[in-house]
């Protein structure tokens, strides 16, 4: 018995000695064809030149590698998208057969994601420390993205992605379609170059004194976003924090409160801020110009930012945007880009859209 | 001669810490980002009684002070001098000058119950109800199973480290279950913060916080002989059970409701009382309300602080963190003995 024993821990201990030694393999680029990019921490990569098996642990790109139509170069799928991503789910069903490539907590598997041996690996730029230890251990480049709120970005990744991915048609056609809605909509909002735009609070992240410092799709849709560049975003950070007497000072004409999750799960609603005897003496609150918006949803989906961008406007400017139907240009928007009919429909269905606005 | 100066300038220091509240207080009225000059502030204080001031007040001037400054002053009061209160308390109480306004498991309580409504209950269960509730909870359960050993004191400290450890596993579950959004809310609360205040919070809380002060600040001859060892106060005729557990309930009832309505905002009770035994030295008769009078102008003063030097405001509670572990070392290196 003892020298079976024996003989199977042995066996074991060589074996885990040959595993270990497997994990240890050299990079993997050596001999392949490359290129380098740069990524959203500005640190250059070098990539395979082509790319078959993509893994995406930051949802935005995992979006926009679907919208590039290479949904089948992926995977594995972030806990955020499986589990949360209501409009994900209808966007992309075949996700749920991907295997789970990070934990409820949003740690990475690591041992699901050596095994799935991508060629590639997307991470968030707020997880610096995550994509550089990824990358010192398997040896695979980890590229950080993320828009962050601004739509340059947002083209950028589009156009780098169609490069990675060869997809560099539907890239160019997706990035012509933005600029195509945001210049149509910027065409009615600019028409009188002089007239007063909106000045606009945003209230973010489940707190009233929270605000993003980056929110392009109000300055597309002819408003102001009163927290612009507001300190510290000269550290790179996208969202701060105000005092409420800061925000009864800028007098906002529109307060717009996130609601891009359930109902249930909204902290600052807009009737808590209709009621808050803080905000009395404020524009927004006294006119009744408190409202839901889409904003981040685990960062950003190409979709919901024009639909937002459309959605914007015709809050700031009713007049000018009476003829546009929400619903019907929403869900054109999103067609256009996963090709799945009613798409902003269902989403509006989870988000109790027909809530939003009190008018 | 010396003597005699040295308490002349202690007998100062004592008054001007028992004015320092509301001399911080008046003076606060003043910081804001909305600049307020000193004869607008006064109208507007006198407003109530002379409706007709209020024409010449500058825009929003009422709002300001009305809603957003004293709500916001008198919570940071409330809360400061609960918390400063809390930890002498219990440091004298439990003879640890470590022992902080934490140590019951009332800050893990409070943040599970919180972290329980935000992520899971939804509006219909506002997180101040449920983290006073769980507060409430932790304290139950350290008095439940502590009070029943051979000696109360260690198996209190002991049970509150337990509690707090078994509430911040609950904590770490509900966390990992949470949404994104919902773990963004909760970690805001936690940080402590008094951005909230309200007249319908303060409301609530002012009187508990009130009550559980006043209370303690009339027991502090008592502390000193609670301070003693369990045979010499007996010798006193003190029933020390009873006054043991009348000291838990009112720091534990002060904290949880300062807890509740403001988060977790630490090191004051740890500072504060240290600061003033250095001052004042270790008679509880001085410590206990000059610890209330000190932590409230503190909370006031570093609340100033948070929400006027940038043009973001940081989280009191990260801020009270910040300076208090630094300060604290001074306090330790400068301090020759252990004050108790």
């Amino acid at each position: 018995m003892k020298k079976y024993t024996k003989k199977i821990l042995s066996m074991t201990a060589t074996g885990l000695v040959a595993a270990s030694f497997c994990n240890l393999r050299p990079a993997r680029l050596a001999g392949q064809d490359q290129r380098t990019i740069t990524d959203s921490l500005s640190r250059t990569l070098t990539v395979p030149a082509k790319v078959g098996r993509v893994l995406s642990l930051q949802s935005e790109i995992t979006r926009l590698i679907v919208a590039l139509g290479a949904a089948d170069n992926l995977v594995g799928i972030d806990y955020f998208l499986r589990t949360n991503d209501r409009l994900f789910r209808i966007v992309y069903p075949d996700q749920a057969r991907l295997p789970l490539t990070s934990m409820a907590d949003y740690n990475v598997n690591m041992e699901t994601l050596t095994r799935l041996n991508p060629d590639i690996i997307f991470g968030a730029p707020e997880d610096r420390q995550v994509c550089e230890s990824l990358q010192a251990k398997i040896k695979i480049p980890v590229i950080a993205l993320a828009s962050t709120g601004r739509f340059d970005r947002l083209l950028e990744e589009l156009k780098l992605l169609g490069d990675i991915l060869n997809r560099k048609e539907r890239a160019a056609e997706l990035a012509a379609y933005f600029k195509e809605i945001i210049a149509g909509i910027q065409n009615i909002v600019l028409e009188e170059p002089g007239a007063k735009k909106p000045r606009v609070y945003l209230t973010f992240y489940g707190a009233l004194n929270r605000t993003p410092v980056f929110y392009e799709p109000v300055n597309a849709a002819g408003g102001i976003n009163l927290a612009q560049n507001l300190a510290p975003a000269s550290l790179g950070v996208d969202k701060t924090v105000v005092d409420v007497e800061q925000i009864i000072k800028w007098n906002p004409d529109f307060i717009l409160i996130h609601g891009n999750y359930p109902p249930r799960e909204r902290i600052v609603t807009v009737e808590n801020v209709l009621r808050d005897p803080r905000l009395a003496a404020v524009a927004a609150v006294k006119n009744k110009k408190v409202f839901y918006t889409f904003g981040f949803w685990n960062w950003w989906d190409m979709g919901q930012v024009l639909v937002e961008s459309l959605y914007l406007a015709k809050l700031f400017y009713p007049d000018k945007f009476a003829g546009v139907q929400i619903d019907k240009e929403g869900n054109k928007i999103f067609k256009k880009i996963y090709g799945i009919d009613s798409l902003y429909s269902s989403l509006c269905k989870f988000l109790r859209c027909d809530e939003w606005t009190h008018e | 001669m010396n003597g005699r100066m040295n308490n002349r300038r202690r007998q100062g220091l004592g008054v001007l810490i028992y004015f320092l509240p509301l001399l911080v207080f008046l003076l606060s009225l003043l910081i804001g980002t909305v600049r307020i000059p000193v004869k607008d502030l006064l109208k507007t204080l006198a407003s109530p009684l002379f409706p007709s001031l209020k024409q010449s007040l500058p825009a929003n001037a009422l709002i300001i002070i009305f809603s957003v400054r004293i709500p916001r002053l008198l919570l940071g009061l409330a809360v400061g001098a609960s918390l400063s209160v809390s930890g002498a308390s219990l440091q004298a109480l439990f003879k640890n000058p470590l022992v902080n306004e934490f140590i019951l498991g009332i800050s893990s309580g409070a943040a599970f119950g919180a972290s329980l409504s935000l992520v899971f209950l939804g509006r219909s269960f506002p997180p101040q109800i449920s983290a006073f509730v769980f507060a409430i909870a932790a304290m139950v359960i350290v008095l439940a199973i502590g009070r029943k050993s051979d000696s109360p004191t260690i198996a209190l400290l002991l049970t509150g480290v337990i509690v707090s450890a078994f509430f911040s596993a609950l904590l770490s579950l509900i966390e990992f279950f949470a949404s994104p959004y919902a773990l963004q809310a909760l970690f805001y609360w936690l940080m402590g913060n008094l951005w909230r205040a309200s007249w319908g919070d303060l409301a609530v809380s002012l009187p508990l916080m009130a009550a559980g002060i006043l209370i303690l600040i009339l027991m502090r001859w008592r502390m000193n002989v609670l301070s003693m060892t369990d045979e010499e106060a007996k010798t006193l005729g003190i029933n020390i059970r009873k006054e043991k557990l009348l000291v838990i309930l009112m720091t534990a009832g002060i904290t949880a409701a300062a807890t509740a309505v403001a988060g977790i905002i630490g090191w004051v009770g740890l500072i504060i009382p240290h600061l003033v035994r250095m001052m004042v030295g270790v008679d509880n008769r001085k410590v206990i309300p000059m610890s209330a009078a000190l932590g409230a102008s503190f909370l006031m003063i570093a609340d100033n602080i948070t929400r006027s030097i940038a043009s973001f405001e940081v989280p009191v509670g990260i801020f009270t963190s910040l300076i208090g572990i630094p300060f604290f070392i001074v306090l330790l290196k400068r301090s020759k003995k252990v004050w108790l």
